[in-house]
């Protein structure tokens, strides 16, 4: 099974309940007809917006998000182009008021250039950058922020370049996808490509470093072709949003007992009490990264199914984000179904141009090796440009030491997701052997590597292996 | 083995291998579906570079390549 296990247009058959394995909290309402007729109808469109306006109804930006899933799903025939007009309105019309004249300029000096390069790949597909579109746009944005970032500060033009590199970070991924569709088939010109540059349906989660899904040429295979598909994904993104409603208030239940009626510290703040060696139960500590591992879980994903929810609804059958991690069996397997998108985005950027290119002949070498490229150094690249700010305080190379922590994480989880590939599947018989053992296993992994999933601004790495110790009450 | 049955019958055997016997036509989406992972999509390449020499460093990868059975039947042809 995969993370878009419950995706697909599939056929419309009769429902019949088969107890206990088909008994399901929602029930699969996109495999009834009628209800697919009526959401054909323009009271089920209705009814359908109006689950959406409920839903968003304590998002800042309910008005733009619910006018733009009513215009495409009035205008079918114009979706792309109100996903290019909804993914300007953010940066240029709703962000104007909080925005310096000059933020505005150069988010379309950052537009511009990504026209640019789009254009430039599509013209001169034999030059360097037009066979490495993606290795010539990544190198070149990391070593001008290394340049820029030892640039005299104080004057305009350090400023202006910071800011510009600042914002070009925020679309790096989006630029990234439209480059790789440059040698797409069927591939949309910049105009539609621009739609792809933060979808509307991101403004859905405030919570901005969650990945985007893919680009263009995803969103083009995944599109509504007629009516009753555009009716099964808009059912489904309903659905998909009331599920997200239904763990947000798991996580609410989860959080008012862990830390309220348990009293529970935070595992942020057991580690913050851990370094200057205040004393707490070993279990106590435990306790707050079980429960950690679980928050995170439900909070990644409640937001992930808000915003394919949403993208669902505006007639793009999406797979989820997030699809039932904790079943899973095998370290790479867990990987694929917490952060979907995410992973997709490690391994079309960093996966395979390695597997496509190098250690062809020694097969296991070539997949360990694509599998590092992405779990590691590619999840490395990612986050470390998330932090522009700390960049321009600290220094390139102070904020990339004070990454050592994360560095270390994203080895062991390099390392772990490569032994699990290259390991041969064991189909153990029973419940218990073939599912709950390899979950748990899995989960366990994933739990205590969470200790050290910190970026820039974690206490050094030798407070976390001693936390961890204390957790096992190896140390006092 | 003609190049269409070859290709057919490795994708039968990667999705029955994950528990997937549901049948597929040529111009039904492996990937793109979520049927198959990028894992699997790696087996695919490993198989087109064994069986018909294709080198994706030459010509680029991309999944919507090798999506459907008549996709990769394109690519080969």
């Amino acid at each position: 099974m995969s993370a878009g296990a419950d995706a697909g247009f599939g056929a419309i058959t009769p429902w019949r309940l088969r107890f206990p394995k088909d008994l399901r909290l929602i029930p699969r309402f996109e495999t009834y007809p009628s209800v697919v007729s009526f959401a054909q109808t323009v009271p089920g469109k209705l009814a359908l917006i109006a689950i959406f306006g409920v839903g968003f109804y304590s998002n800042p930006y309910w008005l733009p998000l619910l006018t733009l899933l009513v215009l495409t799903t009035a205008l079918p025939a114009y979706r792309r182009i109100l996903l290019t007009f909804g993914a300007l309105l953010w940066p240029f019309v709703i962000s104007w008021r909080v925005a310096t004249p000059s933020q505005l300029i150069d988010t379309a000096l950052v537009l511009i250039f990504a026209g640019l390069m789009f254009d430039a790949a599509i013209r001169f597909p034999h030059s360097w950058f037009g066979r490495r579109p993606i290795v010539s746009f990544l190198g070149g944005f990391g070593v001008s922020v290394l340049v820029v970032s030892y640039l005299p500060s104080g004057g305009r033009i350090h400023f202006e370049l910071w800011q510009f590199l600042t914002i070009l970070s925020l679309y790096i991924w989006f630029i990234g996808y439209s480059l790789l569709d440059c040698t797409s088939k069927g591939r949309d010109d910049f105009a539609l490509q621009l739609g792809t540059y933060e979808p509307f349906w991101m403004q859905v989660s405030l919570y901005p470093p969650l990945p985007c899904l893919k680009g263009a040429r995803y969103l083009r295979r995944i599109e509504s072709k007629d009516s009753e598909q555009l009716a099964i994904a808009q059912i489904k993104g309903a659905k998909l949003l009331v599920w997200s409603f239904v763990l947000s208030v798991l996580l609410k239940v989860l959080v008012r007992i862990v830390h309220g009626y348990l009293g529970i510290p935070t595992y942020p703040e057991m580690l913050a009490f851990s370094v200057p060696r205040v004393p707490f139960p070993w279990f106590t500590g435990l306790a707050s990264l079980i429960s950690e591992f679980l928050e995170n879980l439900l909070r990644v994903s409640v937001l992930g199914h808000r915003i394919v929810a949403c993208c669902r609804m505006a007639g793009f059958l999406a797979l989820r984000n997030t699809y039932r991690p904790l079943r899973s069996r095998s370290v790479a397997e867990f990987w694929n179904r917490y952060l979907y998108y995410f992973k997709e985005l490690l391994v079309d950027f960093f996966f395979y141009p390695t597997f496509m290119r190098y250690f062809k002949r020694w097969p296991r070498l070539r997949l360990f090796a694509a599998t590092f490229a992405a779990a590691c150094l590619g999840n490395m690249f990612f986050h470390f440009f998330l932090q522009m700010g700390d960049i321009e305080k600290f220094g390139f190379w102070k904020t990339l030491a004070g990454f050592n922590v994360f560095m270390f994480y994203t080895i062991v989880l390099a390392i772990g997701i490569g032994i699990s590939q290259l390991r041969e599947p064991q189909e153990k018989s029973g419940w218990f052997r073939g599912q709950l053992v390899p979950s748990i296993c899995v989960a366990g992994f994933f739990c205590i590597l969470r200790v050290f999933d910190y970026g820039s601004t974690s206490p050094p790495i030798q407070e976390h292996f001693r936390f961890l110790a204390h957790i096992f009450n190896l140390v006092s | 083995m003609e190049p269409k049955l070859a290709v057919r019958e490795f994708l039968q055997n990667l999705l029955a291998r994950k528990g997937d016997t549901q049948p597929f036509s040529d111009a039904d989406s492996v990937l793109a579906s979520g049927r198959l992972q990028s894992i699997d999509a790696v087996e695919i390449v490993v198989f087109l570079e064994d069986r018909f020499g294709v080198d994706f460093a030459d010509i680029g990868f991309d999944e919507e390549k090798i999506d459907t059975v008549e996709d990769i039947v394109s690519l080969i042809g």
